[in-house]
């Protein structure tokens, strides 16, 4: 299996309904299921909820895991655990999937971005380079993709510099940035450390990194096909991402805690994301990206089956870990697969659970990346990627060729 | 209450436009070069000792958390008395500043944070957050306050010092035990001998922690015999020396750096006393040219805080997580968040600690490219130079701003002043007037001052002598 090059993570931040979701249940009660129904998909015999009419036309492209499982119902304890595959507790803080894969990325990776970017908001649970430190950290953009103008602050220089200006200002710079400590020292050693940052930052300024957040370069009928939603122009950045090589881009998507008025919250964001998602996997497809990119989605847990009607929630969803979904695409894995038997309510696995470990395993394993390897770190810890698998074991039924 | 306190203490003495000084044409700098003596640089004496301006940003960054306003830097520069340098350090060792900013820094150690690993949650960190500061500005003896903090017991909404025993990701004796050897003995937990380990465990085998019916309240007691009072004679009495020896390499780490001892005779238990005798001894007014003073990255708090303040912008803080969400009261400095779990984008750029370990190394004390990058091209930062460069044209009492009736020289000098705590070198002032020249400034109706004093802005905050304490 020839690794993939780069991941795309659609992180579901809050916890998203597997019901309204991967794993509809249309024959149980309306106390589960809300009454609404599910729809086929262009893969026989494979189901989506109603409110993902657009994934359901291109399923082949994804599998989906409807038994997922854990045991953390917390979003902090249960995000730690769904990023790093670790329980959270004995005195370390690890670091995120994101953070690994592009760390060890990063040596055959050329371009001028970090190798790990975050579009647009860190998740904010925890601190996601975890023991890794400053250097792993990735660029979290901030801004909005879909206004008239995405800024990513420190990438895309402030409208109305013009290189001449630009230049003259690092000339100015140079002659006033005097203060310099004598040879051998320990401040000349910060001193030249600062420079070589400076040069770094430089080259990336005046290089063309702007350009890949710059979506007034793609055609009207290509943004539109995404929606004009946060999530669809945001997506579309990332496949500009994915095509300049950047090993690791986390997509981050709040707002799936539906506490409270569950099915109006997940009506109006499942269609967002379903025509995002559909389409930024048939562009990907069609780009030839996707057979070398990872896609997976999901959140750190999932729903309540049973609604719960009264006030306050007035037809709300709890948290809720012990079974829920997620999806992969992409990069070695198979698609048109459903993973996993969950009860008539989704309630619990039937058959085939999958842990946390053995489901970031498995993306580390179509990475090319051994999760049964040492952790690289120069923090001196020893450490492997992942604890060891559990007796279900990887997806391996989902890779395209035995890894 | 006087309002100017108020504001201080509000603002952690961060200058908005509100406290822009009127006083631009007056005394000390009035008719051109002041009345003292050349120096061989803008930052070393011949003697190879710091200059006036190098020592004042050193005093404010170093106690209060802060650079010093024009005034302040100029105030502290012109002064003739002999011991001005005491004057200065007793002044902020007894400001509102003083006590925000190593606050913090105190609960950099301790954890103090709502969210995972350390789980302390919101009503728990303030509370925590103002005993400690509280420790800081009365100055209590480091001991006595660590007695209360290893006896406490009850709410840890109400019995902040029972704190301690929360702010930790191993809420267990040895996870406890940990912490003790940390906070006390400067012991990391990867250097704790077992033995130790052990020992200290002993005494807190019967401290637990219950859940009350109250969101997140819980309470610290004791089942059985309470053995931390003997826990305290241990560490205070017998190990005194080594807990005194570990509390002087702490605070002498964050002003020295990594390579700092503990001082020669540490005994010291008051962090007012020992921070006055670093400030004011031989060793702390070296030059950081060739005289080895060790210069230090400002903590991304205080960059923020100096960015926001010469630019009179402010940020507003809050927390994402839906329960409960936390609004910090706008325009506050950021060396006031008392919660390290409310950050931001240029926080974690700069290397602010996660406070998930406690120790001090957490806090990233590299200058990256990222970070470079941010502070060259960044629209948030151009746009904020430009307010450095063209402030509001009216003062909040609606008179006209002084500052656009100085000539351009003036301008510029007073950028620094604000900046760097200092007046350019001729070498510098003659560069930039002679670009002023050059575009035709002064002639010109279109060469604006604005645009070339932004440049400069620009520059200054993108130099090692900003960026570092030096």
């Amino acid at each position: 299996m020839k690794p993939a090059k780069s991941v795309v993570e659609i992180w579901q931040w809050g916890g998203p309904s597997q019901l309204e979701m991967f794993d509809p249940k249309p024959k149980a009660d309306r106390d589960f299921n809300g009454g609404l129904k599910a729809i086929p998909t262009n893969v026989p015999g494979m189901e989506l909820h109603e409110w993902w009419p657009e994934m359901a036309k291109c399923a082949d492209l994804f599998s989906v895991i409807r038994t997922m499982t854990h045991t953390e119902f917390g979003h902090e304890t249960a995000c730690y655990l769904m990023q790093t595959g670790r329980m959270p507790g004995g005195g370390e803080v690890c670091p995120a999937i994101g953070a690994v894969i592009s760390q060890v990325k990063r040596k055959e990776y050329k371009g001028d971005l970090p190798p790990y970017v975050i579009l647009t908001r860190e998740k904010g649970r925890f601190s996601e380079v975890g023991f890794l430190g400053t250097t792993a950290a990735p660029l979290v953009t901030g801004g909005r993709p879909n206004s008239s103008r995405f800024s990513v602050d420190g990438i895309v220089p402030p409208e109305g510099i013009t290189p001449e200006a630009s230049k003259a200002r690092f000339d100015l710079l140079a002659a006033l940035d005097g203060w310099k400590p004598a040879e051998k020292s320990d401040n000349a050693a910060l001193a030249t450390a600062f420079d070589f940052a400076g040069k770094e930052a430089r080259r990336i300024a005046e290089g063309d990194a702007a350009k890949v957040f710059d979506l007034s370069l793609e055609t009207k009928e290509i943004r539109d096909s995404y929606g004009r939603t946060d999530i669809g122009q945001t997506l579309l950045v990332a496949r500009r991402l994915v095509e300049y090589g950047v090993p690791y881009i986390t997509v981050n998507v709040p707002g799936w805690d539906s506490h409270k008025r569950h099915f109006e919250t997940m009506r109006r964001k499942s269609l967002d994301t379903d025509l995002a998602i559909a389409t930024f996997l048939k562009d990907m497809k069609s780009k030839g990206l996707l057979d070398s990119t990872v896609v997976w989605m999901s959140g750190e847990f999932g729903r309540t089956p049973r609604v719960g009607w009264e006030a306050p929630w007035n037809g709300g969803r709890g948290h809720y870990a012990r079974c829920f979904s997620a999806m992969v695409a992409g990069g070695g894995f198979k698609g048109g697969q459903v993973v996993g038997v969950s009860d008539e309510t989704a309630s619990k696995p039937v058959s085939r659970p999958v842990s946390p470990q053995d489901f970031l395993g498995s993306i580390y394993a179509c990475c090319g990346i051994d999760p049964d390897g040492p952790l690289p770190n120069s923090q001196g810890k020893k450490m492997k990627i992942l604890p060891p698998q559990s007796s279900e074991g990887r997806l391996r039924e989902l890779y395209t060729e035995s890894a | 209450m006087d309002m100017n306190l108020t504001r201080r203490a509000f603002f952690g003495g961060a200058t908005a436009w509100a406290v822009w000084p009127k006083n631009l044409f007056g005394a000390p700098n009035k008719g051109g070069k002041p009345n003292r003596p050349p120096q061989a640089s803008a930052w070393e004496k011949p003697d190879g000792s710091a200059t006036d301006s190098v020592m004042a940003r050193r005093l404010y960054l170093d106690l209060a958390g802060r650079i010093p306003t024009r005034d302040e830097a100029q105030a502290y520069v012109y002064s003739a008395d002999p011991k001005k340098r005491q004057v200065l350090a007793d002044k902020l060792l007894a400001s509102q500043d003083f006590a925000n900013y190593w606050a913090m820094r105190f609960c950099d150690i301790l954890r103090v944070k709502s969210e995972f690993p350390i789980n302390l949650w919101p009503n728990a960190v303030y509370v925590y957050h103002a005993r400690i500061r509280a420790f800081v500005e009365q100055n209590e003896p480091w001991d006595a306050f660590g007695r209360t903090l290893l006896t406490a017991q009850g709410s840890d909404f109400r019995d902040a010092e029972a704190n301690f025993f929360r702010a930790t990701d191993m809420r267990t004796p040895d996870g406890w035990a940990e912490a003790v050897a940390q906070t006390f003995l400067g012991i990391p937990p990867i250097k704790l001998k077992p033995a130790l380990k052990a020992e200290l465990a002993a005494y807190l085998g019967n401290v637990k922690i219950k859940d009350t019916r109250e969101w997140k309240e819980e309470i610290v007691f004791v089942e059985g015999t309470d053995r931390r009072g003997e826990l305290c004679d241990l560490l205070f009495a017998k190990k005194r020396a080594e807990v005194a020896a570990a509390f002087s390499r702490t605070v002498r780490r964050w002003i020295f750096g990594p390579k700092a001892g503990a001082a020669k005779a540490p005994g010291e238990m008051r962090l007012k006393n020992m921070l006055r005798e670093i400030v004011l001894s031989p060793e702390y007014a070296r030059g950081s040219v060739t005289g080895g003073f060790p210069a230090r990255k400002l903590d991304a708090e205080v960059l923020d805080d100096a960015i926001c303040a010469l630019s009179g912008s402010s940020r507003d803080y809050q927390s994402p997580a839906p329960e409960p969400f936390t609004f910090l009261p706008p325009k506050r400095a950021t060396v006031c968040v008392e919660d390290g779990s409310i950050t931001s984008g240029f926080l974690t750029l700069f290397g602010r600690p996660a406070r998930d370990k406690g120790l001090q190394d957490e806090r990233g004390s590299d200058v990256t490219a990222k970070q470079r990058l941010y502070l060259f091209n960044s629209a948030t930062v151009h746009r904020q130079m430009g307010q450095i460069a063209g402030p509001p044209g009216k003062l909040p009492d609606g008179t006209p701003n002084p500052i656009y009736q100085l000539p351009f020289p003036k301008r510029v000098d007073d950028i620094y002043w604000r900046m760097l705590a200092r007046e350019p070198t001729p070498q510098e002032r003659q560069l930039i007037l002679g670009i002023w020249q050059k575009r035709g400034g002064g002639k010109k109706r279109n060469v604006r001052p604005f645009d070339l004093l932004r440049d400069v802005a620009w520059c200054l905050i993108n130099t090692k002598e900003f960026i570092f304490r030096i």
